[in-house]
C-alpha cells in the first residue's frame, strides 16, 4: 500500500532530515513509527502524501508515485487520511460543516451525501450533539475525534497519524487513542507516529524506530519490545518505558 | 449662487467623497487581497511580485501618486491615449478613486498577509492533506480566518481612504473639504465652512466605525478568541 524506497530528504543545503529511509506498509497493517524528538518521524509520515517534498528515492501509494511531477497531488492526498498533533480543525466552520468541506470540494459529493456520511461519523466517534458546535467550543480530545472522523469522511485507503495524542491533556488521550484502536481493529491501513507505547503494543504490527533520520530499526512489534537489536532503541525504550 | 444653499454645496461634497471612498475601498480591497495572498505563496515569481508592488505604492507620498496619476501619465501615454486620458469626463474623479484605492491596496496586502502569517501552519497542511488545491485551500481555509483576523486594522485602513479622499482636492476633486473651501472662499466664513466639514467628517466615519462594529459581531466565532 505504502512503499518507501530509498528516501533523502534535505531542508536547505546543509540539514539531511531524512537518510536513505526504506519501508513499507501492506494493506491492513498498523505500523508505528517512534524516535527522539528531531528524529524526522512526523517528516517521514508527511513525505507519505507530499506535504513535504523528497530530494532522493521514491514512495510508492497504492501504486502511484507520489514523488512524480505528473501526479495529481490533490487527488492522490484526498485518499490518504491525515491527522495532526495540533487536530487544525478549520475554527470558522461547524463540526459538520468542517467535515463536508472536503467532500463536497474535492469528492463533488452532494450537500445531502456529504452531510449524511458526516453524521454517521460524528456518531461512530460519539460526537452527534456536537454537529452544530465550533471548534474552539469543544475539548482537545473531542477536536482530536473530529479531525479523524474528517479525515474518514474522504473515505481514505490508509491514514496517517502524527503524533495525534502529543498535545493532549492526559485524560483526554485514551478517548482518541480508543477511535484509533477500534479503527486498527476494522482493518484500517495505519502509520502513526506516537510515543503512545501501550498503543503500539495493543494494535501494531510492526514498529519503526527513527533516529537521526534514519531508520535504524524496523521490526515486529513483538520483536521490537522484546529485544530491540540496536542500542539506540535500547536505550529510547528504558527511557520512556521506566515510568 | 443662486442654485443652492452653502449646506446643499457641502452635502454635494459629502456624496462625493462618499462615492470617491467607496471606490478606492473596492479597489484597494479586491487588489490588495489579490497581492497580498500573493506575498504568501511559495512561488518566488508571485511573492517578488507582490514585494515590488507593495514598495512601490506604499513608499511614494499619496499627494505624489495623485499628480503622477493625472499630470505625469498622459504625457508618457501615446499621444491618442493621453488626449482620451485627458478629455474624460470626470477625470479628477476616476483619477482619485483609482489613485487612493491602489495606494491603500498596498496597506491592505501588507494587513492580509501578516493575517494569513499569523494562522498556524497547520491549517495549510490540513486542508492539502485532504485534497483541496491551493486556490480551494486559500478560499474556504486561509482567507475566511485571516479576514476575521485583520477586520479592525482594516476598519481603521478604511477610515483611512476617507480621510485620504481630501487630498483629491489638488487634482480638483469637488468632494467635501473641496466644497468647504469653495464655500470659505464664497462667504469668508473660514471658520463656519471647515467646522460644518470636520463635523460631517466625524458622523461619516462613526458610520462606518459602527457599521464595521456590526460587522465583527457578525462575523465572531464561537468560542474563538473575542468571540462569545
Amino acid at each position: 500500500m505504502i512503499e518507501i524506497n530509498h528516501v533523502d530528504k534535505w531542508y536547505g543545503p546543509s540539514f539531511q532530515a531524512l537518510k536513505d529511509c526504506t519501508t513499507s506498509v501492506t494493506k491492513g497493517e498498523v505500523v508505528v513509527v517512534c524516535g527522539p524528538s528531531g528524529s524526522g518521524k512526523s517528516t517521514l509520515i508527511k513525505c507519505v502524501n507530499a506535504l513535504e517534498p523528497i530530494q532522493g528515492g521514491e514512495i510508492i501509494l497504492d501504486g502511484i508515485k507520489v514523488n512524480d511531477p505528473k501526479t495529481d497531488l490533490p487527488k492522490l492526498r484526498s485518499r490518504v487520511g491525515m491527522v495532526f498533533q495540533h487536530f487544525e480543525l478549520f475554527p470558522h466552520l461547524r463540526i459538520i460543516d468542517n467535515l463536508c468541506l472536503a467532500q463536497e470540494k474535492v469528492l463533488g459529493r452532494k450537500h445531502e451525501e456529504a452531510l449524511a456520511k458526516g453524521k454517521k461519523l460524528l456518531d461512530r466517534v460519539g460526537l452527534t450533539e456536537h454537529a452544530t458546535k465550533f471548534p474552539a467550543q469543544l475539548s482537545g480530545g473531542q477536536q482530536q475525534r473530529v479531525a479523524i472522523a474528517r479525515a474518514l469522511a474522504m473515505d481514505p485507503i490508509a491514514m496517517l497519524f502524527d503524533e495525534p495524542t502529543s498535545a493532549l491533556d492526559p485524560e483526554m488521550i485514551s478517548e482518541v487513542l480508543d477511535v484509533m484502536v477500534d479503527l486498527a481493529r476494522d482493518g484500517m491501513t495505519m502509520m502513526v507516529v506516537t510515543h503512545e507505547m501501550g498503543f503500539a503494543n495493543k494494535v501494531a504490527d510492526r514498529v519503526i524506530f527513527m533516529d537521526r533520520g534514519e531508520i535504524v530499526e524496523d521490526a515486529k512489534k513483538t520483536d521490537f519490545f522484546g529485544k530491540p537489536r540496536s542500542d539506540r532503541a535500547q536505550k529510547f525504550l528504558s527511557k520512556i518505558l521506566q515510568h | 449662487m443662486g442654485t443652492g444653499t452653502y449646506l446643499d454645496l457641502l452635502l454635494a461634497g459629502l456624496v462625493v467623497t462618499v462615492e470617491v471612498s467607496l471606490l478606492a475601498w473596492i479597489i484597494a480591497l479586491v487588489t490588495g487581497s489579490v497581492v497580498g495572498v500573493m506575498r504568501t505563496l511559495p512561488s518566488r515569481t508571485a511573492s517578488a511580485i507582490g514585494f515590488a508592488y507593495v514598495e512601490f505604492f506604499r513608499n511614494m507620498p499619496l499627494l505624489v501618486q495623485l499628480f503622477l496619476w493625472f499630470f505625469v501619465l498622459p504625457e508618457l501615454l501615446p499621444k491618442s491615449a493621453g488626449l482620451w486620458l485627458k478629455q474624460m469626463p470626470n477625470a479628477p474623479f476616476w483619477t482619485a478613486a483609482i489613485g487612493i484605492g491602489l495606494f491603500m491596496s498596498a496597506r491592505v496586502a501588507v494587513q492580509l498577509q501578516a493575517g494569513i502569517g499569523s494562522l498556524p501552519r497547520g491549517q495549510k497542511l490540513a486542508a492539502t492533506a485532504l485534497g483541496l488545491t491551493t486556490v480551494q485551500t486559500y478560499r474556504y481555509v486561509l482567507l475566511p480566518m485571516a479576514f476575521r483576523i485583520i477586520l479592525p486594522p482594516l476598519t481603521s485602513e478604511f477610515l483611512n481612504t476617507i480621510k485620504n479622499s481630501a487630498v483629491a482636492i489638488t487634482i480638483g476633486l469637488l468632494e467635501l473639504t473641496g466644497e468647504a473651501r469653495s464655500m470659505q472662499e464664497f462667504s469668508f466664513q473660514v471658520f463656519e465652512a471647515f467646522t460644518a466639514a470636520t463635523v460631517l467628517y466625524l458622523l461619516l466615519n462613526f458610520v462606518v466605525v459602527t457599521a464595521m462594529r456590526f460587522l465583527e459581531r457578525r462575523v465572531a466565532i464561537p468560542g474563538y478568541i473575542s468571540g462569545k
